[in-house]
């Protein structure tokens, strides 16, 4: 079950100390995660064929206060988690809250942009690209908290929070 | 004095999403495009195909909205068939009008489907009353945009002196050159918002945190530099810090979107007969976001214009979506200039 | 192919306009486009002065053409529009679509201008029956567009292409020099007239790149097509147009002059012709 998301997110910055603790765990489960979601996604609620230009990309996902850098890839056989530290074409940057309003369309990336909560570096393009097909997306049973780092961050804080 | 003519919120649609939101939202019109660069938002990913374009069509219209398609760029002679068929198109799924630039384009859309309604895009230039007659006469257009150059008192002027209904920009993205004569997109990085349909385009645009900054370069040209915290615009050259006599600043314009909400009652008063919101390449919570204040403002306008103040709570709404620091009236308020 | 010379989009003191086309009278141009298009505030010659400067070019045998201004913002910017189409003598060129209504109304023949946006065949078709006698291209288009132009011109239209100059990039509401100075537009001081070539644009890391000139940009390169004069030639162009800058045009006309003549010619300067191939305008493209 999905974590239940307020109307209007709340703005929160996850605690300092939680940033540096993620730094230090294991990043590929996250990430794992977050691919399964994605692949999950992929033909049902995301078209394939728009992506086709992201077919060998990299992407890094940085979410700045878990301290969670996300690395994955995409092939036309879906999504894979990555395993190496090669510089990704592209890499979006920004603080958990945001992602989550984000993915719930609660917020504009490019409002986001300007207030500078949100950081796209290296192929803009493809960054536009991904942009605009997640925002094009118009099926009643679409969830994007199901896609997005939303998912991977309740089960990192869980996890946190049990091992703490 | 009468009550004013309605005013139309004619609002923007990068796809199917950002449609619903603007309509359930209280928009009156919906503009879009198609996927290529027959207008002039030709960003990857966005705009619509026949599939999203028939089911906002038929969402719209069981709405009582308009869809309006934007076709709004410069064919050449070697791409004709395209634009046109774009027009063949637009016609045949029954869209409410089309928004078109070139003359030939027009010339042809009068001749293949007459019953076809023609908007005079902003991309045309048309900025004064001898300009819009001239579309009128030759090619039937009902509507014009105008280009966001002109003050309050020159808009009027248009108006008072054209039977063409007059669109103008509310808030938005704010071109501070006259729409269909800037090239600095094309000098720069080759791709002209006039023939490609985008100014500053994805491929150009490198983003980059830097010690100094985030440094913001277009076809490699350092644009800006902010710092941490600092608000930041879209990468385009006219929104640029630049070095001009020993000085640095925005050399041509801030980051700042256009807010018109507090001119609404003159903007009424002229027989404005519609307000555009800009941001096609924006989020479907954008459109929401800013549809629904304009609806709210509009509406209240219309109730009582000579009360009318614009709430604290619609400008906040609207400045959180702004591009930088902050709002401006731009060329309406004549000092602007 | 002629030689033309546009119309001066910067702003000069009176004498030292009245001094440029006195030397152009000299110059080998064909033609020579004439009047204020970017500002209706600039005013060190009225109308009437660039009427005599008219009449004495044409006395020099040039053919004379009068531009209008291509941004219309006020009633008074048409009156001026509508006195300079009645001229009574001269052919106009056409800057925006309102002084095409007026032109064509009157039956006047004109000069489609390059703001005008012709990309496609069909709209100098359009053009050239409500009298247009000859079109330019807009700056932006290079030789694939022309080519596409020219394949369905309609007979008798004559060509123009900008071959040389900073290029005209964009014009505003805003004007960018009074700008600089905390100066409103209306209080502006005539701040454009001590930047004769307009005032330079630098990126924060130094680099040259346009120059303001009131509510125009311009590109800080030079345009140059000198070295593409045969394929301008070979394209179907009948006119290349050279831009007026502060010094040195009898050098340019010259150099200019002898290309078009078949004879070796040579500029050297930071040039860029991208625009022509199909490039970002400030390229250069060096092997043509």
């Amino acid at each position: 079950m999905l974590f239940k998301l307020p109307a209007h997110l709340p703005d929160f910055t996850l605690p300092a100390p939680l940033a540096r603790l993620g730094a230090r765990l294991p990043q590929l489960p996250p990430s794992l995660a977050l691919v399964a979601g994605l692949n999950l996604a992929l033909g049902r609620m995301i078209p394939r064929e728009p992506l086709a230009p992201l077919a060998g990309k990299r992407f890094a996902i940085r979410v700045t206060d878990a301290g969670l850098t996300l690395r994955f890839a995409y092939s036309t056989r879906g999504f894979r988690p990555l395993f190496d530290a090669g510089k990704p074409d592209l890499t979006i940057s920004a603080r958990s809250r945001d992602f989550i309003a984000l993915a719930t369309r609660e917020e504009d990336s490019d409002t986001l942009f300007f207030s500078r909560r949100l950081l796209m570096e290296g192929d803009t393009d493809l960054g536009l690209l991904v942009k605009n097909t997640l925002d094009g997306i118009d099926l009643p049973h679409f969830d994007p908290a199901r896609l997005a780092p939303a998912e991977v961050l309740r089960r990192l804080r869980e996890r946190l929070a049990h091992g703490a | 004095m009468s009550n004013p003519a309605p005013i139309e919120l004619v609002c923007p649609a990068g796809g199917l999403p950002a449609l619903k939101a603007a309509i359930d939202n209280g928009a009156d019109c919906v503009y879009a495009g198609f996927k290529d660069d027959t207008n002039a938002r030709n960003f990857n990913g966005l705009n619509f195909d026949d599939n999203t374009l028939r089911e906002g069509i038929r969402y719209a219209h069981e709405r009582r909205a308009k869809v309006l398609i934007a076709l709004n760029t410069y064919p050449q002679t070697e791409n004709w068939a395209r634009w046109t068929a774009a027009v063949d198109k637009a016609a045949d799924f029954g869209v409410d009008a089309v928004i078109l630039a070139d003359i030939g384009l027009m010339d042809y859309a009068r001749r293949a489907h007459p019953d076809l309604r023609l908007h005079l895009s902003v991309q045309g230039s048309a900025t004064s009353y001898e300009a819009i007659n001239f579309y009128r006469e030759r090619y039937g257009i009902q509507r014009a945009v105008l280009p966001r150059v002109l003050s309050l008192a020159q808009v009027e002027q248009v108006v008072k002196n054209t039977p063409v209904e007059i669109e103008v920009f509310g808030f938005g993205g704010l071109c501070v050159m006259v729409e269909g004569r800037c090239a600095l997109s094309a000098y720069a990085t080759g791709t002209s918002p006039n023939c490609n349909g985008a100014c500053s385009p994805g491929k150009a645009v490198r983003w980059e945190q830097t010690p100094q900054g985030m440094e913001t370069r277009l076809a490699g040209i350092l644009i800006d530099r902010f710092a941490d915290g600092e608000r930041a615009g879209y990468p385009t050259l006219c929104k640029g810090r630049f070095e001009v006599e020993d000085a640095t600043y925005y050399a041509i314009e801030e980051p700042t979107s256009l807010n018109t909400l507090e001119l609404l009652p003159q903007l009424m008063a002229m027989g404005i007969r519609a307000i555009k919101i800009e941001g096609r390449q924006r989020s479907p919570a954008y459109v929401a976001q800013v549809t629904k204040v304009w609806r709210e403002a509009i509406d209240s306008c219309q109730k009582d214009a000579a009360h009318f103040t614009p709430k604290a709570a619609w400008m906040a709404e609207l400045n959180k979506v702004s591009e930088g620091q902050s709002h401006t009236l731009g060329a309406y308020n004549r000092p602007w200039k | 192919m002629k030689l033309s010379l546009g119309p001066n989009l910067f702003y000069w003191p009176r004498q030292a306009t009245l001094d440029f086309y006195a030397e152009v009278a000299t110059l080998p141009f064909d033609l020579v486009y004439l009047g204020e298009t970017v500002c209706s505030r600039r005013h060190e010659l009225r109308a009437e002065d660039w009427l005599d400067v008219a009449v004495q070019l044409a006395g020099a045998g040039k053919e004379v053409v009068l531009s209008s201004q291509a941004l219309i913002e006020s009633e008074s910017d048409l009156k001026a529009l509508r006195r300079l189409v009645d001229n009574g003598r001269f052919a106009v060129e056409a800057n925006e679509m309102g002084a095409v209504r007026i032109l064509a109304e009157k039956k006047l023949p004109f000069v489609a201008g390059m703001s005008l946006n012709v990309f496609n065949a069909h709209t100098l078709g359009l053009l050239a029956d409500m009298g247009a006698t000859r079109w330019v291209m807009p700056p932006e288009a290079g030789r694939e567009t022309l080519a596409g132009v020219l394949a369905g011109k309609p007979p008798g239209v004559q060509t123009e292409v900008f071959a040389y100059g900073r290029l005209p990039l964009a014009w505003s509401a805003r004007c960018f020099t009074a700008r600089r100075f905390n100066l409103q537009k209306d209080t502006c001081e005539f701040k454009c007239v001590e930047f004769p070539d307009g005032m330079l644009v630098k990126t924060r890391e130094h680099e040259e790149f346009l120059v303001l000139n009131g509510v125009q940009t311009l590109s800080a390169k030079t345009y140059n097509l000198l070295r593409e004069i045969p394929q301008l030639a070979a394209a179907g162009v009948d006119i290349v147009r050279l831009s007026p800058q502060w010094q040195g045009l009898a050098d340019v006309a010259g150099a200019f002059r002898r290309a078009l003549d078949g004879e070796a010619a040579q500029l050297a300067g930071d040039y860029c012709n991208g625009f022509w191939h199909g490039k970002p305008g400030l390229e250069l493209v060096e092997n043509t």
